[in-house]
C-alpha cells in the first residue's frame, strides 16, 4: 500500500524532471540526468504522506560509460526508501551539490570527489578527505592504474646486510 | 595601559593521542581555552577497502569487513553476507540465523562496553574502565571459542556460519547473561554515580533533533538526540521481527545521554539473547551456496544496525565473481560530522569527552 503511494509520487517526479524509474528489490531507483539533480531531491523530500526526506548515503559510481552519482535516501518516520541515481558525463563530472538540502552531505560528497573527481557545485569546502592533497588521480575510477604487485615487490626488498 | 588581547591558538590533536580512538587528528581553533572551531583530518587509517573489494572475490571479502568497526565484528560481516545473501536470494538455516543474533547481540554489548570504559577514560577514570574492560573479555572468550581469535572473528559465511559453537559455549554464555544484571550496577555505581563525570557529561555538547536529522545522524547518536528509529524495527532484517524488545529513546541530547543509552541498549540485547537462547532450534549452520559465488546481474543495497550506526553496503553486480563496484556506508564517519557543530564554544577538555561519546571507530571511519 505504501508503496503504491510512493510509486505514483515518483513516477509524477520522472516525468517533471525527465526520470527513468527502474526498480531492483523492491526499491524504486529514479534515474535522472545531472542537471536536475536538486529538483529531483527537493521534490523527494517533500513527497505528501511518504516523504524521503533523509539522506541516508551518498557515492560515486563508475560505469564504465558515465559517472554515477547514487543517493539513497529513506525517512525516519516511516519505512519508505528510494534510490536516485544521477548521470553525468565522463569527461568532466559536475554537479550541483545537495549541501544546502541536508547538510549530511558534507564528508560524503568530499569523498565522491576524493575517489571519483566528481565537481560538487556550491560546496562549501571541497578538499580530498581519505587521500592527502596533492595526491594525484582518482583511485576508484576504472582508469585508475594501480600499481603493479611486481614494483611493491621491489619496493620492499631488503638490500642484504642493510 | 595595555589592552589585553588573547589571540587565536590553533592545536594539533593527533593523530598518535590517546583520546583519538586510533588515528584521527583534529585541528582546534582557541580563543583562550574556548573552541571557536575544529577541522577533523582523517585518512591516517585509509587502505582503500572499496578498491581492494573490486579485486576480490565475494567471500575473499569477508575478513577485509572485519576490520571496518573492529570492535564489533560479528556485525560487519553480518551486514555483508545479507547483502552478497540478497542479491543471490540465498535462504540460510534457521539455526544460523539465531546464532547471528546471538553473536550479532554479543558483538553490541561488548562495543558499547568499550564505548562506556573508553569515555570513562578520556576523563581519567581509570577504574571504571577496567571494570568493563574486565567484562568485554568473557565476550572475547565466547568469540574465541567458536572462531579461534578474539577481535576480527570472521565467524560469518555467505549462507550461514563458520563454525558451530562447541559445548562449552553455551555454559559460558548462560553465566554472563547471569552476571550482567550485576555488572551493569557496578557500570552504574562507578561511572554513572561520579558526581565529577557527570558534570563534565550532563548539559554537554547539544546535538538537536533537528541537526541530528539534517546531519543524517544514525545509531545511538541519533537515539539521543530523541529520535525514535532502528533498523532492527523500521526494516527487520534477519529475524528480529520475532524478538519483543524496545528500543531506548532518551531526550537528553547531551553527552550524558549518548553514553547512557549505551547502557540502555545493553539491557535489550541482553533480552534478545535470552529469548534467541530459549528458541534456537537445531540443524544446519550452512546452506547449500555454489562453491563459486556468481551473484546475477543486478545492484542492491542492505543496511542493518550497527553498535555505533546503521552500516549499509551497496553492491553493483556484473554478474562475475568479483563486485563491479563495493561501497560501504560506514556509520561513524557520517556521524563525525557533528563534532565541529557540536563542539563549538565548549572548552577544550569537553571536546575529548564529545568524541568519546560518538564512538567513532577509526577503522570504519577511514576504510
Amino acid at each position: 500500500m505504501e508503496n503504491k503511494v510512493l510509486s505514483r509520487y515518483v513516477n509524477e517526479l520522472a516525468s517533471r524532471v525527465n526520470g527513468v524509474v527502474e526498480e531492483s528489490f523492491g526499491v524504486l531507483v529514479l534515474k535522472v540526468q545531472a542537471t536536475y539533480i536538486i529538483e529531483a531531491l527537493t521534490g523527494a523530500k517533500s513527497f505528501p504522506d511518504v516523504p524521503c526526506d533523509f539522506l541516508h548515503d551518498l557515492c560515486g559510481v563508475d560505469s564504465g560509460d558515465h559517472i554515477e552519482v547514487v543517493y539513497q535516501l529513506s525517512s525516519l518516520h516511516g519505512p519508505q526508501l528510494m534510490r536516485v541515481k544521477a548521470t553525468m558525463d565522463r569527461e568532466n563530472p559536475v554537479i550541483d551539490s545537495v549541501t544546502r538540502i541536508w547538510e549530511g552531505a558534507n564528508y560524503l560528497e568530499r569523498e565522491a570527489y576524493d575517489m571519483f573527481g566528481i565537481k560538487f557545485k556550491g560546496h562549501p569546502n571541497l578538499k580530498r578527505i581519505y587521500m592527502w592533497d596533492d595526491f594525484e588521480g582518482y583511485p576508484l575510477r576504472k582508469d585508475y592504474v594501480t600499481e603493479p604487485i611486481e614494483v611493491r615487490n621491489v619496493v620492499r626488498t631488503r638490500i642484504e646486510g642493510e | 595601559m595595555s589592552i589585553e588581547k588573547t589571540e587565536e591558538l590553533i592545536l594539533n590533536m593527533g593523530p598518535q593521542h590517546p583520546s583519538m580512538h586510533g588515528l584521527f587528528r583534529m585541528v582546534v581553533h582557541l580563543a583562550g581555552e574556548t573552541v571557536t572551531n575544529i577541522e577533523p583530518k582523517i585518512g591516517y587509517l585509509h587502505r582503500g577497502m572499496e578498491k581492494l573489494a573490486e579485486s576480490r572475490t565475494y567471500s575473499q571479502f569477508i575478513p577485509y569487513t572485519d576490520r571496518l568497526d573492529y570492535l564489533a565484528s560479528p556485525h560487519n560481516n553480518w551486514a555483508y553476507v545479507q547483502t552478497v545473501e540478497k542479491l543471490m536470494g540465498v535462504e540460510i538455516p534457521e539455526r544460523a540465523e539465531y546464532l547471528r543474533v546471538i553473536f550479532g547481540e554479543l558483538a553490541r554489548i561488548a562495543s558499547h562496553q568499550v564505548c562506556i570504559a573508553s569515555t570513562a577514560l578520556d576523563m581519567a577514570g581509570w577504574s571504571a574502565w577496567s571494570y568493563a574492560f574486565r567484562d568485554r573479555e568473557r565476550i572475547c572468550d565466547m568469540y574465541e571459542m567458536t572462531a579461534g581469535s578474539r577481535l576480527t572473528v570472521n565467524i560469518m559465511r555467505i549462507g550461514g556460519m563458520s563454525a558451530e559453537p562447541p559445548e562449552e559455549f553455551w555454559p559460558a554464555l548462560q553465566s554472563f547473561l547471569d552476571d550482567t544484571p550485576e555488572m551493569l550496577e557496578e557500570y552504574y555505581g562507578i561511572f554513572f554515580g561520579n558526581e565529577i563525570a557527570m558534570g563534565r557529561l550532563k548539559n554537554v555538547g547539544i546535538l538537536t533533533k533537528e541537526m541530528a536529522e539534517n546531519l543524517s545522524i544514525t545509531g545511538p547518536v541519533l537515539r539521543a538526540s530523541g529520535v525514535d528509529y532502528d533498523v532492527r524495527k523500521a526494516e527487520p532484517y534477519s529475524i528480529y521481527d520475532r524478538f519483543d524488545f524496545d528500543v531506548p529513546v532518551r531526550t537528553g541530547c547531551d553527552s550524558y545521554d549518548r553514553t547512557i543509552i549505551r547502557m540502555d541498549e545493553i539491557v535489550e540485547s541482553i533480552k534478545i539473547i535470552k529469548q534467541a537462547v530459549r528458541d534456537i532450534p537445531g540443524g544446519p549452520i550452512m546452506a547449500k551456496v555454489p562453491k563459486v559465488i556468481k551473484p546475477p546481474v543486478g545492484e542492491v543495497y542492505h543496511r542493518v544496525e550497527n553498535p555505533k550506526g546503521e552500516l549499509g553496503f551497496y553492491i553493483v553486480s556484473d554478474g562475475t565473481t568479483k563486485p563491479t563496484r563495493l561501497r560501504i556506508r560506514p556509520a561513524t564517519f557520517i556521524n563525525l560530522q557533528m563534532l565541529p557543530i557540536v563542539a563549538k564554544g565548549w572548552k577544550i577538555q569537553d571536546v575529548v569527552a564529545i568524541f568519546a561519546t560518538l564512538d567513532a571507530v577509526l577503522g570504519e571511519v577511514d576504510k
